[in-house]
């Protein structure tokens, strides 16, 4: 590895409400903003929208498939645009810095149209 | 600088804990669609599961102690330090300080400080959440 490299991106199947229940229920995360239409409609969303945990846990994968998790030292995250099921999701990363004995590397889940929804740093012990 | 959103600086929320149990790891994972096999067999915790400790240990309802607008709430930001391993069966305890509020713009910012301790009193993990309430 060295800075500048790019990690190969990984795709996600699209987004469906069925994935957010479970994400609500694997989570505990039970805002109904996430699950209950007409509550998410009545909101002015236009309809339910993603947890962004479950988009900052694409990242997560991806970061598991680029590197060993085991090294993670730090990841942070945050959430700029709101997500809908329908929607599919990439995440692409690269490495930006070698500090304090880590690969620092930045990563974003952008979907089709390009549109960035979570921006991510993580550290990576060498 | 609103005077009450000011006051919770400094704030020390109620304590919670939660066993990691392997069978809630593969839930996890499965809803994410991240099926790596040690998580699936719930050998090693998902980067981003502490989340699942915070909202099934209870954590959350620290959103109340602060008196936020839940209609009005965001999560802005999310940061974990890995500073340990919190393995399968492990009893967690979460400490949790509000370290900052401000207001900028229209919304209220809140940094929610969460410290994860092992069974054995070994910190593991440092979280910070930042919360937007929108005015």
């Amino acid at each position: 590895m060295n800075v500048g490299y790019q990690f190969d991106p990984i795709q996600k199947e699209e987004i469906t409400h069925t994935q957010l229940v479970r994400y609500a229920g694997a989570s505990g995360d039970f805002n109904p903003l996430h699950t209950v239409v007409p509550f998410a409609e009545e909101a002015g969303l236009g309809g339910v929208i993603a947890h962004g945990m479950l988009i900052m846990g694409f990242i997560g994968q991806a970061i598991g498939e680029w590197v060993s998790v085991d090294d993670l030292a730090k990841f942070s995250v945050r959430f700029k645009a709101i997500t809908k099921p329908g929607e599919k999701i990439t995440v692409r990363g690269k490495v930006i810095d070698d500090k304090d004995g880590c690969w620092v590397c930045e990563a974003e889940a952008v979907n089709e149209g390009g549109e960035v929804k979570v921006k991510g740093i993580f550290e990576v012990r060498k | 600088m609103n005077k009450s959103l000011q006051e919770l600086i400094g704030k020390e929320l109620d304590t919670f804990t939660f066993r990691v149990e392997t069978g809630k790891i593969r839930e996890y994972a499965e809803a994410i669609g991240d099926l790596r096999e040690e998580y699936v067999n719930g050998e090693k915790i998902l980067p981003t599961f502490p989340t699942v400790i915070e909202y099934w240990g209870g954590g959350y309802l620290a959103w109340y102690s602060l008196g936020l607008d839940k209609q009005k709430v965001l999560h802005g930001e999310q940061e974990y330090e890995y500073i340990g391993k919190i393995k399968p069966g492990d009893t967690i305890t979460v400490h949790s300080i509000v370290e900052d509020a401000y207001t900028k713009s229209t919304m209220n910012f809140i940094i929610l400080k969460k410290e994860y301790f092992n069974g054995t009193g070994q910190l593991v993990l440092r979280s910070r959440s930042t919360i937007v309430e929108r005015h």
